[in-house]
Order: structure tokens, then sequence, then C-alpha cells
């Protein structure tokens, strides 16, 4: 954080080699954010410029009592949620619903509903190469398309970035408890797409 | 403890910060319960896959073209 601080003072100061500095440190833990939040590179790029620019002109304002990387994470969720919510406002309404569509079921005991060979599906130990490739790569990016994007906030911040529950939820002023449900569901959503794949191609 | 108490827990339990008693309770379940161990199994591996998935770096075109921007702006603030 010292160092950071130390960063932003030589901005102020119109040193070129302060911007160099917090694009190595910061401009690929940004696009990821804003990627993952947009899913699509041209509007990342435009949000990351954005970002930047605010950076570059309201680090006076930046009160140093924050660490500099949540600051900018808290901006770049921000505008990228923005940029979302201007364009598909009812969308995500009904990505909410496909959502909950991927949630586990229960019988009245509480035990799960469905057929015990698609229950016991068990992909966990196919190699990443292969879940990365073909059509499971494909299945798991609509899979993350279709989440809404508040979500895949979440996502990024936990499973990505490997920041904590308490973290993610300073950055887009969530509460904990409200993290860690989507968190959750965003993860059991995913799974059952995969799981589904599985299924098929079992 | 029931399925829906168990795949509730996989957060934190993934987190190991589950305390001893709901620690005890969950290992209890799973012993018994071929789903939820694949679930647990695959609900991981999700948490695994998706970071993989989502580790790029920022394409160097598209730093160059942020460093350019960038630059522009503060030749245009410059004082005087």
């Amino acid at each position: 954080m010292g160092d950071d601080q130390v960063v932003l003072d030589r901005l102020r100061a119109g040193d070129p080699s302060a911007l160099e500095t917090l694009i190595t440190k910061y401009a690929t833990r940004v696009y990821r954010l804003a990627f993952g939040i947009c899913r699509n590179a041209a509007d990342a790029e435009e949000v990351v410029q954005d970002v930047f620019l605010a950076v570059f002109r309201k680090h006076e304002t930046f009160e140093g009592r924050a660490a500099v990387g949540s600051w900018i994470y808290r901006i770049t969720a921000n505008t990228a949620l923005n940029k979302r919510r201007g364009k598909r406002r009812e969308l995500e309404t009904s990505l909410e619903a496909t959502l909950e569509a991927s949630l586990p079921t229960y019988r009245p005991d509480g035990h799960r509903e469905g057929e015990r060979a698609f229950l016991c599906t068990d992909w966990s130990s196919t190699p990443e190469h292969e879940l990365l490739s073909g059509e499971t790569r494909d299945v798991l990016r609509r899979a993350i398309d279709g989440l809404p994007a508040h979500y895949r906030a979440v996502l990024v911040l936990r499973d990505i970035e490997e920041l904590t529950n308490e973290e993610a939820a300073a950055i887009l002023g969530e509460s904990v408890a409200s993290v860690k449900s989507r968190l959750h569901r965003a993860r059991m959503a995913l799974r059952e797409q995969l799981t589904r794949h599985a299924a098929r191609m079992a | 403890m029931t399925c829906q108490e168990a795949i509730a827990l996989l957060v934190d339990h993934l987190e190991a910060t589950l305390d001893d008693e709901q620690r005890a309770r969950l290992e209890r379940h799973l012993a018994g319960c071929a789903p939820c161990v694949a679930y647990l199994r695959t609900y991981r591996r999700t948490r695994d896959v998706v970071a993989a998935e989502g580790r790029a770096e920022m394409p160097e075109e598209m730093k160059a073209r942020l460093r350019a921007f960038l630059l522009e702006e503060m030749r245009k603030s410059a004082p005087g």
C-alpha cells in the first residue's frame, strides 16, 4: 500500500513512469474483472481505459485509507456493471430465472431429486486441458456468459483473483452473506451445466 | 444431515472455515452419500476450472493502446 501511495504521488507530479508502474501492476487485474463482467473484449477494453482515466484524474481524491488495489477494483466493478446495466437490464432478470433452474432440487426429506446415475456423475478427474478445450470449454463459456453480471463479478473476485469474501464484499458494496450466496449459486449453476454435458457424453 | 444441508456448507468447506462439529457432520454425511461425494468433487473442480479459464493476461496490443491513451491524457493535462 505504501508503494502504491508513492506511485500515486509520482503520477500527481506528472511522472510518466508512474503510469507504467500502474499498468504493469494493475492492467491485467482490471482487464480480467472487466472482461469477467462484460464477457466481451471490446467492452472490457473500454472499461479498462475508463478505469485508468479515473485513476489518473481522481487520484487526488483517493484517501489513503483503503488499499489502492481495492480502490481500483471498486472503480472497475462499478464501471463494468454500469456498462452492462445500460445494455441489458431486462436480460439480467431472465438470467436470474435461468440460473435458478440450474440449482439442485431436493425431495421433501432434504435429499436430492433426480436419477442416481446422473446424481453420481463425476467428471472431476478430467484433465484441465480437456475441460478447457473443444465442446466442454464452449459449454463452460456459455454457462459463464449466462450468469447475471453481478454473479460474475463475485466469481472473478473470489475464484480468479482469489480475494476473500470480506474483500469482495467491500469492493462490491455488498454484505459478506450476499457475496457468499452468489458465489455458491454461480458455482452450482456452472457445475450443473458441466455435469449435464459430461452425462450427455458418457 | 440432509443433502440440502451438506451442499449449503460447500463454500465454507472449500475454505476450511467450518467448525469441528459441522465438519464432522458433513464428513459423516459424505461417508454414506455417493451423490454428495460426486457433487463436492465436481463443485471443487468447477471452481478450479473457472479460475483456469479466467486467468488470462491482458493482451499486449491492448496494453500498448492503454499506454498511448494515458500518455496523451498526461500530456494534455500537463501545465503549460
